[in-house]
């Protein structure tokens, strides 16, 4: 099956594989089987990490929540939307079944000549592998000579954070004049960061336009039901930069040498463009070079009914690019690997490869040579982020999670006191999966971020390796999360209070294991589901039985065995390990519902069990109230209500 | 002397000394210092109590029952003023003043309130009725057929300290109560009121 059940968290969210990174999350996908819509399957969020791509059902998020692997996806298409048919994307499944020469076929004709200089590692794949959607190592980055003004390619080799004094810099191509080794640094890093900020993709094209898209489709395909466009109809190409109108078939702008939009976009859309209506008519049009996905049931497609299709689809790209299942048996990855693909760096295919051949290596000689490559690698980061302002502002990331690692060092030499703060940063860590405004689909609004925000915090409480609500008893008060929850993101990403406790007030219509509480004085708090307030008395009940039994410390003059003893707040919080506030807070409530009376004297405010009210007073109420639920009661037996 | 009141555990409950704030608490706990006051006021026959003594002087019959030395623990003046006037309300207590019995009513409400203006009124005595006057006024009808005293005169001197009534009920009774409760019957026409201040005297129909 293509699409297989998964687990969820606690927080009805896809439970990560342990080197899954999360890139994009969307709502409001619906899901497609063939040209059918799935019945079960058509609202939930759409999950995109490096390894799958995760429908997490709305309604009934248990029973069908799906998801595909990419590792089993041949092609992907997508589909720009037109009138009331939504922008789709679609994946097709790998056919084991087939013979290669049929796979090869439709790749043949869809890939472009560029095609032709994918990478090494991709051509090792064998035809199974063929992907039209290979991007080229062609770098996009350009730097601007300062002499002529010209623009010039990054050399694709080049890579920002191994770059130094050294590394040889073409001249410019008009008037070769060699640039300064910072000047290609910053177009190479501003190219970087201007990327996806997740993906390290190799070279993620120029901004997708996909209405161009029909207009290149258009000739090849006369019988598509594309939206006609009524100008360009010779399928010319703009420049993005300087805008003018270039032969299809270049690969550099004529004028300004600006590389020009991926190819393979449009290639892929001139299979895909199917109307996805039920109505099996203008199926048949598709053209010849997707035979698979026609014949295929097994076709997914997702149909984004709220936008984020490009990003989706962009991002997409960028992880069936760097194909980071492939990694996924082998040894964890160092660190070091991780920032240079969030760096984006151009030519990172080049870098990825001593990193498989690197296990090769054992025993202590390859661990003495990893630290040494990974302290190598340490020095040129921190190198390339002095080196100037604007570099330093693109690796800060890499910057701060460098400086918490050697602080994690440091505390971890000086002994196991600060065990705290060595959680937090572990914990910084294993928030990778965090969700920030950038991976979450923008047109969905502050309402995805918020519940993405809530699932977050879930997880972030129920986790049991972190136990964070259990240390804290069960109970912790929202400011203490929010800032234990900041901490852990090491400083990045932070959340704002007020994005925080909107999100915490989300837990409930989420049905999220968590939930928010308001005690009387406005305190707010975050506990368990299951706790309520009846088990919390019963287990100040229970512990207070237990000091009839237990002699107080000193001498009282009171029969302790009858009364037990009054306990402080401070007591409380002591014993269960909750905060003074909360303890308090608990108190209250529990005197509140008569369980317990108090006792203000020298010694401060003291709980006792309440022997004063022993049921006489149950009946008290009031008299009003009982009259006036007798009067009802009358009334409606005599019919009146 | 008579033996000491045995008082209920309560009393030695620390918590007790202490105001509640849960409603329903709060009312048991009046209860159950008004049904304590009474049962110990029944118990050494005190027909009413001084606060200020009560509170005070460690040397007055009343003062245990709101000061518990062994828990080193004492009932505020402000909250047992609550009491009483949590009594009133029931019939069971009236702040007394010492020149008119019927301008307990007003007073009393003042002083249960904050206690500032009972003081200033003299608000300090508090009748407790472990017995109201009209339960007074029964038992004392009922004397009165039982001993054949229908239509005779005796003097409130007689009624209290006198050897005929030695050993009922009414024995020892303060005279101001027993005035009390001898309005009560001659409101119901049982009895009639003769005499002077003094020397009142009482004959019974």
């Amino acid at each position: 099956m293509f699409l297989k059940h998964i687990d969820l968290t606690t927080a009805l969210r896809p439970s990560y594989l342990p080197d899954e990174d999360l890139l994009f999350v969307q709502d409001n996908v619906g899901l497609y089987e063939g040209k059918f819509k799935l019945p079960n399957q058509q609202n939930g969020q759409v999950y995109l990490t490096s390894h799958r791509i995760c429908y997490v059902d709305k309604a009934e998020p248990r029973k069908y929540s799906v998801a595909l692997d990419l590792k089993d996806v041949e092609r992907y298409e997508f589909y720009a939307g037109f009138l009331k048919s939504s922008p789709k994307v679609t994946l097709i499944p790998k056919a084991t079944k087939r013979s290669s020469l049929q796979q090869r076929s439709p790749a043949h004709v869809s890939i472009p000549s560029r095609s032709g200089n994918s990478s090494p590692a991709h051509r090792q794949e064998g035809a199974l592998r063929v992907s039209p959607v290979e991007p080229t190592p062609v770098s996009t980055a350009t730097w601007v000579c300062t002499i002529c003004s010209f623009s010039n390619p990054v050399p694709s080799n080049f890579d920002p954070t191994a770059a130094n004094a050294h590394t040889p810099l073409p001249p410019c191509l008009a008037c070769g004049i060699k640039p300064t080794l910072t000047h290609v640094l910053k177009a190479a890093i501003s190219n970087a960061s201007t990327r996806q900020p997740s993906g390290p993709a190799l070279q993620t094209p120029l901004p997708v336009r996909p209405k161009q898209i029909s207009e290149l489709t258009s000739p090849q395909s006369p019988g598509l039901t594309a939206p006609p466009r009524s100008s360009d109809p010779d399928a010319s190409f703009h420049c993005p930069r300087c805008t003018f109108a270039n032969h299809p078939s270049l690969l550099s702008c004529e004028i300004c040498g600006a590389s020009l939009i991926s190819h393979d976009i449009p290639t892929n859309l001139a299979q895909s463009p199917r109307p996805t209506t039920e109505s099996p008519g203008p199926f048949l049009n598709s053209i010849a070079p997707a035979p698979v996905g026609l014949e295929s049931p097994e076709n997914v497609k997702f149909s984004f009914r709220r936008g984020g299709e490009k990003i989706f689809y962009e991002r997409l790209k960028g992880c069936m690019t760097q194909r980071k299942w492939l990694l996924q048996n082998a040894p964890p990855i160092p660190k070091s690997s991780r920032s240079d693909g969030a760096n984006g760096v151009p030519g990172a295919v080049g870098s990825s490869e001593p990193e498989r051949q690197r296990p090769k290596i054992g025993g202590i000689a390859g661990l003495e040579r990893q630290t040494q490559a990974m302290r190598k690698n340490n020095e040129l980061v921190i190198g390339n982020a002095f080196e100037d302002l604007e570099a330093l502002m693109a690796s800060a990331k890499e910057i701060v999670a460098l400086a918490e690692s050697f602080a994690k060092q440091v505390k971890g030499a000086g002994g196991s006191s600060a065990s705290e703060n060595a959680l937090l940063a572990e914990s910084a860590s294993q928030l990778g999966l965090i969700t920030t405004k950038d991976i979450v689909g923008s047109n969905g609004g502050d309402s995805l971020y918020l519940s993405e925000l809530a699932r977050t915090l879930a997880e972030f409480l129920t986790d049991d390796r972190r136990g964070v609500l259990r240390k804290a008893g069960g109970v912790i008060s929202l400011v203490d999360l929010w800032a234990m929850f900041n901490r852990a993101r090491g400083g990045v990403e932070l959340v704002s209070p007020a994005d925080f406790e909107k999100a915490a007030n989300l837990w409930e219509k989420l049905e999220l294991p968590v939930r928010l509480r308001v005690f009387k004085s406005g305190v707010k708090v975050v506990q368990g589901k299951d706790r309520t307030d009846e088990s919390t008395i019963g287990a100040l009940l229970a512990w207070m039985k237990d000091l009839h039994e237990f002699p107080p410390e000193r001498e009282v003059p009171w029969d302790w065995h009858e009364f037990g003893r009054g306990v402080t707040a401070r007591d409380v919080a002591e014993r269960f390990g909750w905060s003074i506030g909360v303890a308090e807070e608990e108190l209250e409530m529990a005197e509140e519902k008569g369980v317990l009376c108090r006792e203000e004297g020298i010694e401060g405010l003291k709980f006792w069990e309440n022997f004063i009210d022993t049921g006489e007073g149950k009946g008290y109420k009031d008299e009003a109230t009982l009259k006036a639920e007798l009067t009802l009661k009358m009334l409606k037996e005599s019919g009146f209500i | 002397m008579p033996s000491p009141f045995p008082f209920p555990k309560e009393h030695s409950f620390p918590p007790f000394y202490t105001p509640q704030i849960n409603l329903s608490t709060r009312h048991a706990q009046l209860s159950k210092w008004s049904s304590l006051i009474l049962s110990f006021c029944r118990h050494h026959r005190i027909f009413r109590i001084s606060l200020s003594d009560a509170t005070a002087s460690p040397t007055a019959t009343v003062y245990p029952l709101f000061n518990n030395g062994a828990i080193n623990r004492r009932l505020d003046l402000s909250y047992i003023r609550e009491i009483v006037e949590f009594m009133r309300r029931d019939g069971r207590a009236e702040w007394c003043s010492p020149t008119a019995a019927g301008g307990g009513e007003s007073r009393g409400g003042g002083g249960g309130g904050g206690g500032t203006k009972g003081d200033k009124e003299g608000g300090d005595l508090v009748w407790v009725y472990w017995r109201t006057p009209e339960e007074w006024a029964g038992l004392l009808e009922r004397w009165v057929e039982e001993t054949g005293n229908k239509g005779g005169v005796l003097t409130v001197y007689e009624l209290t300290e006198g050897e005929g009534t030695r050993g009922s009920e009414f024995w020892g009774l303060d005279q101001e109560l027993l005035i009390k409760a001898i309005q009560v019957l001659v409101k119901k026409g049982k009895a009639q009121t003769m005499g002077g201040e003094d020397n009142l005297g009482v004959k019974f129909f």
